[in-house]
């Protein structure tokens, strides 16, 4: 599904990402650890090409997207869906406008009737049915944040990235949402990027972590093996201690 | 001392070329998406109203009491001369051609303008941009064109309508403050004006619409660095527009006499 190689992206003369390489299989379940500032969102918003990589390549589903302008990035763009870290939801349409917004755009052939229909059953799923009217200003973070989640998995996109899908959440919610992730994962099959600090609650999610710092990986692989990696950096990150590298 | 006074001098000018370079860049774009044209309808619809409908009360306002002023300004005179077969065209002459598209450009800057680049960079450093982006939407499509159409369309329209609010106000003002009769101010305003008069004006209202759209556009979407990067923006944005609007009105001026 996703193939990475020798990324490399600098920003205002800051090299931010240095050298990933990445092989993800389609309806594989990924976790993205990684300390503040390690290049987490940007890695995950440049391989739906928000951002221009100096060198390497990514391809995604058999496109490679580097290089590509704009408009031919059209095809591949729609068979992702995302939750970006601030959620990104457009404070100028309404809750249920914000969820349907992807689905009308790829079937414009749909209904205003039948789109928040689908918008509703969505907003109901993530337990939200009751909003639907209200913009996005009136919600409380967490509402938010699962507005962002109805929105990014509204047309049941092949491959959906998650940024923090539960910052801020308090342990019950953070479960259920995890709960609807998985769900969702079921119905649809799609591949999943799941980005998260909190690891433990992840960890219930995924089946393989990556952990990135400094703009490179310094963990792929299974979940199991994680505890078992050499990198002291990595061995202080996931026990959440004080001393080492970081 | 110098040397630090010419560096200055040639970072602002760096800046400056940096803008005017990504207004052009942007100009450059919404012309893309116009031929043919690919742009989003409801946008448009949605600008047009809250751009134009909403702006009306104001440039209502401020249109009558301009047109009463320069009457008042003038009243004396004209009273002292017995010059009352000149109000009427000295009214109509400065409102079509000078004085109704600069104020009203400046009014539709400082209303229209500067809540567009607020709202734009808002959206920026939302990520909202960056979400259209994400669903293969084109942000210059969807967003810049219906508002540069928008505020285009608008500032015309609401120009011809200054010009008649404001011509009302100097006919109103001059019957009560110089005892010109209604009669008498037509007469003066009708056989002294051109159509041309009018259409020179009106150039001008379109030509300061494109700039405003523009320069509101760009630093709305070119905002860097959160909150304070958007009041920035807004700031630069407004001055941007009213600088264009007197140069561009200078060359306007000067080409079409
Ligand atoms: N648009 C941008 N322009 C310039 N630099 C950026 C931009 N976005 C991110 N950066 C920089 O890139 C680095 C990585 O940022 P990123 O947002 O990917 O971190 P992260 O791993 O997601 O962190 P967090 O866990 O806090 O969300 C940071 O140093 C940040 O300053
Ligand atoms: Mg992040």
């Amino acid at each position: 599904m996703i193939h990475v190689s020798n990324l490399h992206l600098t920003i205002g003369g800051r090299p931010l990402l240095q050298g990933m390489d990445l092989h993800v299989e389609s309806g594989s379940v990924w976790g993205i650890i990684g300390p503040p500032g390690g290049g987490k969102s940007l890695f995950v918003k440049t391989l739906c090409g928000l951002f221009r990589p100096d060198r390497g390549s990514i391809i995604i589903d058999g496109t490679e997207i580097v290089g590509l302008s704009e408009p031919s990035m059209v095809p591949v763009r729609r068979k992702i869906g995302m939750l970006f870290q601030n959620n990104a939801l457009f404070d100028f349409m309404r809750v249920w406008e914000n969820v349907a917004f992807p689905l009308a755009r790829l079937r414009p052939e749909l209904s205003q009737d039948t789109l928040r229909e689908r918008s509703l059953m969505r907003l109901q799923e993530v337990g939200l049915l009751g909003s639907e009217d209200k913009w996005p200003a009136e919600l409380s973070g967490g509402m938010k944040k699962r507005v962002g989640i109805a929105r990014a998995t509204m047309t049941d996109a092949p491959l959906v990235i998650y940024d923090e899908p539960t910052a801020g959440l308090d342990p019950v919610t953070t479960s259920k949402i995890y709960d609807l992730l998985e769900k969702i994962r079921q119905e649809t099959g799609a591949t999943v990027l799941a980005i998260s600090s909190d690891i433990e609650g992840l960890s219930t999610f995924v089946k393989n972590m990556m952990l990135i710092h400094e703009g490179r990986f310094l963990f792929q692989g299974p979940l199991s093996e994680l505890t078992d990696c050499g990198d002291p950096l990595v061995h202080q990150f996931i026990r959440g201690l004080e001393e080492g590298p970081l | 001392m110098t040397g630090n006074l010419l560096a200055r001098l040639g970072e602002s000018f760096l800046l400056i070329a940096h803008e005017v370079g990504g207004v052009i860049h942007l100009l450059f774009k919404v012309l893309v998406a116009l031929i043919p044209p690919r742009f989003d309808r409801d946008e448009l619809w949605r600008n047009l109203y809250k751009m134009g409908v909403r702006s009306v009360p104001i440039i209502i306002l401020t249109a009558f009491f301009t047109g009463g002023i320069m009457v008042i300004q003038s009243a004396v005179f004209v009273k002292k001369f017995g010059a009352t077969s000149l109000v009427g065209w000295g009214a109509g002459y400065a409102v079509f051609r000078e004085v109704g598209p600069i104020l009203l450009g400046l009014m539709f800057s400082g209303r229209v303008g500067s809540n567009n680049t607020a709202e734009l960079g808002t959206m920026v450093i939302t990520e909202q941009i960056d979400g259209l982006r994400a669903l293969a939407i084109d942000p210059v499509n969807y967003l810049i064109v219906p508002r540069v159409l928008a505020m285009i369309i608008m500032l015309f329209l609401l120009t011809i309508l200054g010009d008649i609010v404001a011509i009302a106000g100097a006919a109103l003002f001059g019957s009560v403050l110089a005892d010109v009769s209604f009669a008498a101010f037509w007469t003066s305003f009708s056989q002294n004006l051109h159509i041309a008069d009018l259409t020179h004006g009106l150039v001008k209202a379109a030509v300061f619409g494109f700039i405003v759209s523009l320069t509101s556009c760009w630093f709305g979407i070119s905002v860097k660095g959160g909150a304070v990067g958007v009041g920035r923006a807004v700031n630069n944005s407004v001055v941007a527009a009213a600088l264009g609007i007197v140069l561009s009105d200078y060359i306007i001026t000067y080409t079409l006499s």
